[in-house]
């Protein structure tokens, strides 16, 4: 019983820095219909923010949240510019759009792995490999830190959606473009500021991994199943949906990392993955494509 | 007045030279025979030195033409863009590695039936996956190659992550290659031809009027859903077979060889490159992408730098000539007749 709560709250500790790993791509698409593949990516680009900032003038890697977080966005506006603007235009639900963001991903990947190489980093504050007991209860420092900033960032992003006006009209374009911009929502504008916040939670998920996973730019393509299993679980688009998603599957792989054997447990994410587009191709609380 | 003469002679060859030349461009089968030719008999430069470097490029080159032909079936003329389709390219390499690990029967013999498990696997794949399109299937297919990769990790009979080591040939070490050489020409050669007949047959028809759209095909009769199957089933077959050869060429089959999505990502560069749902798209695409590679390897070094160079090709690809190099000629009317095969 122990070890079973034990599992289960690191589970959602993981859950949590999942959902915030992913709130930025279910953004993304509910606004643009873009499937970012490349966003896997730019957290790793966020975690080398963290990891740079963090060896050279030792700042903590919570701290160094904000920076990684816009260094990120200021990233994913540039890609914007360059690369999806005109798709964003027509808010196509297409193929090539996804092949783009593939080629992007391809393209960020070979120039960190280039300057970097491909050695397995990651960042060690203090707490990084503390650990506090409750009862019998062990519960990892770097785990409860990353989970509850995790939670506090998604909490934040789900306020701003709903009660400041840029987040009503994120949510209005997400819903109907045509009426967005009948009632006078400048969705140009809206798109290209989504897909910088979008990035920028990105970023802040990239400093939070940098202490509690390793990471190395190649991993992002293993990265980028696990976090499509996670969204499209609860359903592109749709925060609500990430964030039950993301905490379902990290509690079900942990449990079967933990009673059955750590090698099976990132199938969990593919094979839900598989099974859920196959199924119920828009999750449990998605929006309908197209 | 000698001179003159002979520039007299020159310009008459010139012209004949322009007038055939225009016929020998513009007919069908002149030129691709004579490639065949010259392709044939290309392991006797063997006799004068050691140039395996350039058999290795060609047969690389008969390597990938075979997977992006093969996967402009259900890619090209489909409309189903797989991310995982080196799957099949495994199965084929690590059934034909087993049986020749276990059994000593050589790939060669057995890379057909390579070629059969890896289709008929395709034909119950594609009837699980292919019910969804669009973004949703491209993210399905690289799930399912994740999985395949877990499981192939994990499978101890067949060495798990190390994989197995295959028996490599005797041959002097200038002759090693040529018997991969002209396996994975035949199965260009065929796969080409399958993709050929495939555009020119009613299948073909039926295969692109599903990749427009679905409900309107089967609306006209189409066996939409054994249409689709088979169009995966068949796009399996020649990557299996080839996979198998493959295996054998290198003499060792290993998951993060085969199961890497960097293969995929190939094929599908290749295919868009050179012109999806063109005959000769995928080939053109590859010998261009496979000279681009060597390019970027000789100037630069084997780094990652080849990651980001196929990826900006792809992003410059999708962008400003989504029609591939083949399909924007044809457009424009500037495509030379032995390229125009449908």
């Amino acid at each position: 019983m122990i070890e079973f709560l034990q599992v289960l709250i690191l589970g959602i500790c993981l859950g949590f820095v999942y959902a915030l790993m992913v709130s930025g791509l279910t953004l993304i698409f509910g606004v643009m219909r873009i499937v970012n593949l490349a966003h896997p990516i730019l957290i790793i680009c966020g975690a080398f923010v963290s990891y740079w900032l963090f060896i050279l003038i030792g700042l903590d890697p919570i701290l160094s949240i904000p920076i990684a977080g816009l260094v990120v966005a200021a990233l994913g506006v540039v890609i914007y510019k360059l690369i999806f603007e005109r798709n964003a235009a027509q808010q196509t639900y297409s193929e090539m759009t996804v092949l783009l963001t593939f080629g992007t991903a391809m393209v960020i990947d070979g120039i960190l792995s280039f300057v970097f190489h491909n050695t397995q980093r990651t960042t060690s504050p203090s707490y990084a490999t503390d650990a506090i007991f409750i009862g019998d209860i062990f519960i990892p420092l770097a785990q409860l830190y990353s989970g509850l900033v995790s939670s506090v960032i998604i909490v934040g992003l789900a306020v701003f959606l709903k009660y400041s006006d840029f987040g009503i009209a994120i949510r209005a374009t997400s819903q109907n473009r045509t009426s967005a911009e009948l009632v006078g929502v400048n969705v140009k504008f809206v798109c290209l500021i989504s897909f910088g916040i979008g990035c920028a939670l990105a970023g802040a998920a990239g400093a939070l991994v940098s202490f509690i996973f390793s990471f190395f730019p190649s991993r992002h393509w293993e990265w980028i199943a696990i976090m499509m299993s996670l969204v499209v679980l609860g359903g592109m688009g749709s925060l609500k949906g990430a964030v039950i998603g993301a905490i379902v599957l990290s509690v079900v792989s942990s449990m079967v990392g933990a009673f059955i054997s750590p090698a099976w447990s990132t199938m969990v994410f593919f094979l839900s993955l598989f099974l859920i587009l196959i199924i119920r191709p828009k999750g449990l609380f998605g929006i309908q494509s197209d | 007045m000698v001179s003159n003469q002979t520039e007299l002679i020159m310009l008459g060859v010139m012209k004949i030279l322009k007038e055939k030349g225009s016929f020998l461009l513009n007919n069908k089968k002149i030129i691709p025979f004579l490639i065949l030719i010259v392709l044939t008999g290309l392991p006797i430069i063997q006799f004068f030195g050691n140039y395996n470097y350039l058999i290795h490029i060609v047969l690389f080159s008969f390597l990938y033409i075979t997977m992006s032909s093969s996967w402009n079936i259900i890619g090209g003329y489909g409309g189903f863009i797989s991310l995982g389709h080196n799957v099949f390219f495994g199965i084929g390499a690590y059934f034909s590695g087993f049986i020749f690990v276990r059994y000593g029967i050589s790939p060669f013999i057995t890379a057909l039936i390579a070629g059969l498990v890896a289709a008929l696997f395709g034909f119950v794949v594609g009837f699980i996956t292919l019910r969804v399109k669009g973004p949703s299937y491209i993210i399905s297919s690289i799930a399912l190659l994740m999985i395949f990769r877990i499981l192939f990790d994990r499978w101890e009979l067949i060495g798990g992550t190390h994989g197995m080591t295959l028996p490599h040939n005797t041959f002097p070490v200038e002759w090693s290659k040529i018997p991969h050489y002209y396996a994975l020409l035949l199965l260009m050669v065929l796969s080409i031809y399958l993709s050929w007949y495939i555009r020119h047959s009613k299948f073909g028809l039926a295969l692109r009027s599903i990749s427009h759209d679905e409900i309107k095909s089967a609306v006209t009769g189409i066996n939409v859903k054994i249409i689709k199957v088979t169009a995966y089933a068949l796009s399996a077959y020649f990557i299996g077979a080839a996979g198998a050869i493959w295996g054998d060429y290198l003499t060792y089959v290993r998951p993060n060889i085969f199961f890497i999505i960097l293969i995929a990502a190939n094929m599908v560069l290749m295919c868009i490159l050179g012109g999806k749902g063109t005959v000769t798209g995928p080939i053109i695409g590859t010998i261009v992408m496979i000279f681009f590679n060597e390019f970027i390897l000789a100037y630069f070094g084997a780094t990652e730098l080849n990651i980001f160079f196929t990826g900006f090709l792809m992003i410059i690809t999708l962008m400003y000539f989504p029609e591939g190099i083949v399909g924007s000629l044809k457009k424009r009317k500037l495509l030379p007749g032995f390229l125009d095969w449908g």
